[in-house]
């Protein structure tokens, strides 16, 4: 009852939000979320459209060209439907890529918040374990432990999230050093609040803009580092599909089916597109300073 | 990269053909290097590999790419032809109890050497060189690839630069085929030099029909013609081995000319229709010794009963998988045993895909259909993990195509996929796996004796020293092994191989699906480019190739 | 100054510490091992492949493999590739070049391009220009690099013919026309992410430089609009791009390595993807620690050269 009665009023000030009124006067943020949203809905409620299964062999239909019949993208070398499998893939590779991003941000910002606030001895080490990753080729670094691991969605996340966490703890730890000295938190020491209370409950929501910002684009970076995995014969496995592993084959078909090479990377690029449109959105919207520069 | 794994597994299919071979041992026209007008080397050939040959002593670990090299640069003592036919080459003669370069026992060996054979470098080969080659073999610090046969001989004696005579510790009737792939290496090249680390394995000297010239790491060798070669050859003034890590691309450069053989890993199956149709561009098929098959680990209580396995035998359309994905290029078969031996079962029973039967056997046997549709039996659910290398396409297609007919009689097969390393390390070797799709081949050099991968003793997993990974065991097929491996007489042994065809068709520890096959193309124009099953490499002959 | 360069070096020795005892544990805990790509050779037993691993020292203790390869590694030897028995430097060595022209070839082309772009975007800010251009750096940035090859090779090789589909020369040419064609499409593929990048800051920077005092002042005194433009905002502008120039560098060899994969480009980045294949480990820990070095050479460098160009910039 008392959702329904506050939810007007949550509207309201939703709307009244000056961010959210930034964000939706930014016509390519506002593209950005059409085309994730757009495609999550695609993904999610497509295979229920289709009149095919994401994995049904028909090797009668192998190698049909786009809009053969209801194969509105055509088949694949089993004569599996297309578009079927690229939506199922979708939620594959969009469902990797956000878990590796929740984790990589719980790590990023962890580290950050613990580097900032402690400083010293604590925050040096922790920075410079950041910069070790940062200035390591981490493709390199991935593929090594993807080539040795026993791939599946859930290793493929954790290795994605384990090179991809430093931008977070970087740009946390920048903003919680300069908050360390302002007058809340002093007061908040002053008050004999425990250090964990002050870091995460005190100094972390003030954090939550750049956060927000730095994760929407970590999402775009682990879709496109689950697709280099896997199109290297590394990531999700077959017959799983996910965006990287249809392109896996594809070079071999280029002559005689480019479509199995095209309808993929498209989907990739749009997602990755719209994900990189509401980052840069949201970093205007919440007055985040760019720090990639 | 499409064919991960088996690119390691057709390393070695040295055979010859038991009475035929043996029998049949007359030097062949082709290595005879009798006087005769020999052109002077011109032009070049281009072969192109999708892996690169990157060991070059033959007698450290290697693959079968190496070999592409040492074909050209090196000579054994005598080789074996596509009949079966052994030829001497740095030998005066192959030999035999008949003209007694082995003892009626088996047990001392003499043979006498060409007198004018020199290495690239000048120096003259001798017996030295044979007997310094025979020891590296077996040298205990030494990464020999291989000591089977090698570690029997004993007492080497160097009777003049041209004879030389050793004695095995027993017979062992394999030792001539395993020669005939035992390169000849100079004992200068290593003089004061660790084997293992030696200037001459990255730069060899051979006595072979073309000379080193360089290697472009990563990219291509190139060698030039030895004009003072004492046999057959060269025809040609330079050979480029060029890698290309890509069969797509490899293909692709047959068709461009860029390269004018396209060897090893060959052409990809979905290119064979298009390929037939190039000008100016012979395509052909060749028979390979391996066989593609679903191994079982018998040790899986899924897989413990055989009307279990048949009923996934029957349940294995392999017509579809050949015709459909591998384009009718490879041959279906029943046996381990590549059907150009001469031990090969022609009569084994035909496999029949019959989704029924299958169904009608698991009724049968008690594995009743749960609530979602798979099968169990006293607790066991009929489900398992199916596992090849990662990365190899058409595999992966045919065990997807796999995986949706076994569904279809109440079989949960998922589907888990390694890395190569992975794959056939442990997992392999020690029967971790619950069902493999691999190519193999259980023949332990030329001979029929697959002692290393049937006997119950061969597995590793219960401390063998073997192959047997299935982790089979047959008394009879034990008893028939050993009798096999002490006679010596092909046709003696003949009914006991085909016996043995006949328990593994029945037992079904593995599911034989077909045969390989390859497809080999080469610009048209090109003389001497011959398949042999019996020899590893496309470049076996390349001292004899030319342009016409 | 010194002080810099020491406190660089211990980051630097603690970094390299970091990658090579990660890049270890990840290559020998996994199951299998280097010797298990023989294991289907036919005849191959257990025991010849135990024998083997046993003369090669793989059966040690890690933490003994470890600090004995580490011990070598300080002193120079980097040990010696599984294929090839070759010294991992020479090996690496070999394919260094490869890697080097096509680095260096895209990173020309990016820069070049990038730049014009960025300065142009930022001189018409809020034109139809940089707004095509921003939503174009987006797009460029968000394309999988591998898959811009494929489609390049579709149409500029199989469907136009004009450029060939892979390799860095053919076989028996070389020559400089030869090698230029072949590099002609994958230094472009490789290039389009950085010149996204490139023209980002490019504008950025330009856009910093415009709105300082000395440019209004240039501009106020009635200099040509180009020379104000060539002078200062250029040449204040080339400063954060050496700087990212040295940031690049890890990108950029991932890029590589995708690249030369697509392209059969026989560079560090096919020599990587082989020696995983082929389990040679020396080689995957040589490649990481080259290009950890590599990286840490190229943003020391960066630095310094800020340093030296900029003088209000000192290092502490």
């Amino acid at each position: 009852m008392t959702a329904a009665s506050s939810s007007p009023a949550l509207r309201r000030r939703f709307r009244d939000n000056r961010a959210v009124r930034r964000f939706a006067r930014n016509p390519l943020a506002l593209l950005g979320l059409f085309m994730v949203l757009g495609l999550t809905v695609a993904c999610f409620l497509g295979p229920h459209l289709l009149p095919f299964d994401e994995l049904y062999i028909d090797l009668r239909a192998r190698f049909a060209p786009p809009l053969t019949g209801a194969h509105i993208f055509g088949t694949d070398p089993l004569g599996r439907d297309i578009a079927a499998r690229l939506f199922h893939a979708g939620q594959v590779s969009m469902t990797v890529g956000f878990l590796a991003m929740v984790i990589s941000t719980v790590i990023g910002t962890v580290v950050g918040v613990v580097a900032g606030y402690r400083g010293g001895w604590t925050g040096t080490v922790l920075m410079r374990l950041v910069d070790a990753f940062l200035s390591f080729p981490s493709v390199f670094l991935l593929l090594t432990l993807a080539a040795f691991i026993k791939p599946s969605p859930m290793t493929i996340t954790l290795i994605i999230a384990f090179t991809s966490w430093m931008e977070v703890a970087r740009i946390v730890e920048a903003e919680v050093k300069s908050l360390r000295e302002r007058e809340f938190v002093m007061a908040a020491r002053m008050l004999g609040l425990s250090n964990g209370w002050i870091m995460f409950r005190e100094i972390l929501p003030n954090v939550m803009g750049p956060i927000v910002v730095a994760a929407t684009l970590t999402v775009a970076r682990s879709i496109l580092m689950e697709a280099y995995i896997s199109f290297l014969g590394y990531g999700i496995q077959p017959p799983l599909p996910s965006w990287g592993n249809m392109l896996n084959g594809a070079q071999q078909y280029l002559a005689a089916a480019p479509w199995l090479a095209i309808v993929p990377g498209l989907a990739i690029t749009i997602a990755v597109t719209g994900f990189n449109f509401i980052g840069d959105g949201l970093r205007d919207a919440l007055d985040v300073r760019s720090h990639n520069g | 990269m499409s064919e991960r794994d088996f690119q390691f597994t057709r390393r070695q299919s040295l055979k010859f053909f038991g009475a035929a071979g043996l029998a049949a041992m007359a030097p062949s026209v082709l290595g005879m290097g009798a006087a005769r007008a020999q052109d002077t080397p011109k032009g070049q050939i281009v072969v192109g590999f999708s892996q690169e040959p990157t060991v070059f002593n033959p007698h450290l670990l290697h693959i079968e790419v190496d070999e592409g090299v040492h074909f050209a640069i090196f000579d054994p003592l005598f080789d074996v032809d596509a009949k079966g036919n052994f030829y001497p080459l740095l030998a005066k003669e192959v030999p035999t109890v008949e003209n007694g370069g082995v003892s009626a026992d088996g047990l001392t060996w003499k043979v006498t050497l060409r007198d004018d054979v020199t290495w690239h470098d000048g120096t003259p080969f001798t017996a030295e060189d044979v007997k310094f080659t025979l020891e590296l073999l077996v040298n205990p610090d030494f990464r020999s690839w291989r000591r089977t046969g090698h570690s029997l001989v004993r007492d080497i004696t160097v009777v003049s630069p041209t004879e030389i005579s050793w004695r095995m510790e027993s017979a062992f009737a394999p030792y001539t085929a395993i020669l005939a792939s035992t390169f000849i290496v100079p004992k200068h090249g290593f003089e004061g030099a660790d084997p293992n680390n030696a200037p001459f394995n990255n730069a060899p000297i051979g006595t072979g029909a073309y000379k080193w010239k360089q290697r472009v790491a990563g990219d291509h060798i190139e060698l030039e013609a030895n004009p003072g070669y004492f046999g057959d050859g060269p025809y040609l003034e330079r050979l480029v081995l060029k890698y290309i890590p890509d069969i797509t691309v490899l293909y692709t450069q047959l068709k461009t000319g860029d390269i004018d053989v396209l060897a090893l890993q060959w052409i990809s199956p979905d290119n064979y229709e298009e390929a037939k149709t190039l000008p100016d561009r012979v395509v052909e098929v060749f028979g390979a010794p391996f066989f593609e098959g679903l191994s079982f680990n018998l040790q899986r209580p899924q897989f413990k009963e055989r009307a279990v396995r048949e009923a996934l035998y029957y349940a294995v359309d392999k017509q579809t998988i050949i015709d459909a994905l591998y384009y009718g290029v490879p041959q279906a078969t029943e046996s381990y045993m590549p059907r150009e031996s001469y031990y090969y079962n022609a009569n084994l029973p035909v496999q029949e895909y019959n989704l029924d039967k299958a169904r009608a056997l698991l009724d049968e046997a008690g594995w009743k259909p749960g609530s979602d549709g798979i099968r169990e039996k006293d607790g066991v659910r009929l489900a398992f993990t199916c596992s090849t290398t990662s990365g190899n396409h058409l595999r992966e297609q045919a065990q997807q195509f796999l995986q949706q007919s076994f569904r279809e009689i109440g079989v949960d097969m998922q589907i888990g996929n390694l890395p190569p390393a992975v794959m056939w390390g442990d997992h392999w070797m020690l029967s971790q796996f619950d069902m493999a799709l691999a190519g193999l081949s259980c023949l332990t050099g030329p001979d029929p004796d697959t002692s290393d991968y049937f006997l119950s003793t061969s597995s590793p997993a219960k401390g063998g020293n073997g192959q047997n990974t299935w982790v089979y065991e047959n008394p009879e097929v034990d008893e028939l092994l050993k009798k096999g491996g002490a006679l010596v007489s092909p046709e003696e042994r003949l009914p006991i191989y085909q016996r043995i065809q006949e328990i593994m068709r029945h037992d079904l520890p593995f599911l034989p699906i077909f045969q390989y096959a390859n497809i080999r193309g080469y610009k048209t124009g090109i003389q001497g480019v011959e398949a042999n099953i019996n020899n590893r490499i496309d470049t076996w002959n390349v001292r004899s190739w030319r342009w016409a | 100054m010194a002080r810099f360069l020491i406190g660089r070096l211990w980051q630097s020795i603690v970094l390299l510490l970091l990658v090579s005892l990660i890049g270890f544990m990840v290559l020998n805990l996994a199951p299998g091992g280097p010797l298990s790509q023989f294991a289907l050779t036919p005849g191959m037993t257990k025991e010849a492949l135990d024998r083997i691993a046993e003369q090669m020292g793989l059966n040690r203790p890690l933490p003994v493999q470890y600090l004995d390869w580490l011990w070598k590694l300080v002193q120079g030897d980097w040990g010696r590739s599984f294929r090839d028995n070759r010294p991992v430097l020479e090996v690496i060595n070999s394919h260094l070049f490869a890697t080097l022209l096509l680095m260096g070839a895209s990173t020309f082309l990016s820069m070049l391009i990038g730049g014009w772009i960025g300065i142009r975007s930022a001189i018409r800010q809020g034109s139809a220009f940089d707004y095509a251009m921003t939503v174009a750096c987006f797009v460029a940035l968000s394309i999988p690099t591998f898959w811009v090859g494929l489609v390049a090779i579709f149409l500029f090789s199989l469907r136009l013919g004009w450029l060939p589909a892979g390799n860095m020369y053919t076989v028996g040419d070389g020559s400089f026309s030869d090698i230029l064609v072949h590099l002609v499409m994958p230094a472009c593929v490789l290039a389009l992410v950085n010149v996204a990048i490139w023209a980002r800051y490019m504008r950025t920077a330009t856009l910093e430089v415009i709105n300082q005092d000395f440019v209004r002042t240039a501009r106020a005194k009635g200099l040509p609009p180009r020379r104000v433009l060539m002078k200062h905002i250029v040449g204040n502008a080339l400063l954060p791009m050496i700087t990212l120039a040295g940031m690049q560098l890890p990108t950029l060899l991932g890029g590589a390595l995708v690249t030369e994969t697509v392209f059969t480009w026989p560079g560090m980045g096919r020599l990587f993807l082989d020696s995983l294949g082929y389990n040679d480990y020396p080689v995957v820990m040589g490649l990481l620690m080259f290009s950890a070095i590599l990286v840490l050479i190229g943003n020391l460098l960066a630095d310094l050269l800020v340093a030296f160009v900029d003088p209000r910039i000192r290092l502490e």
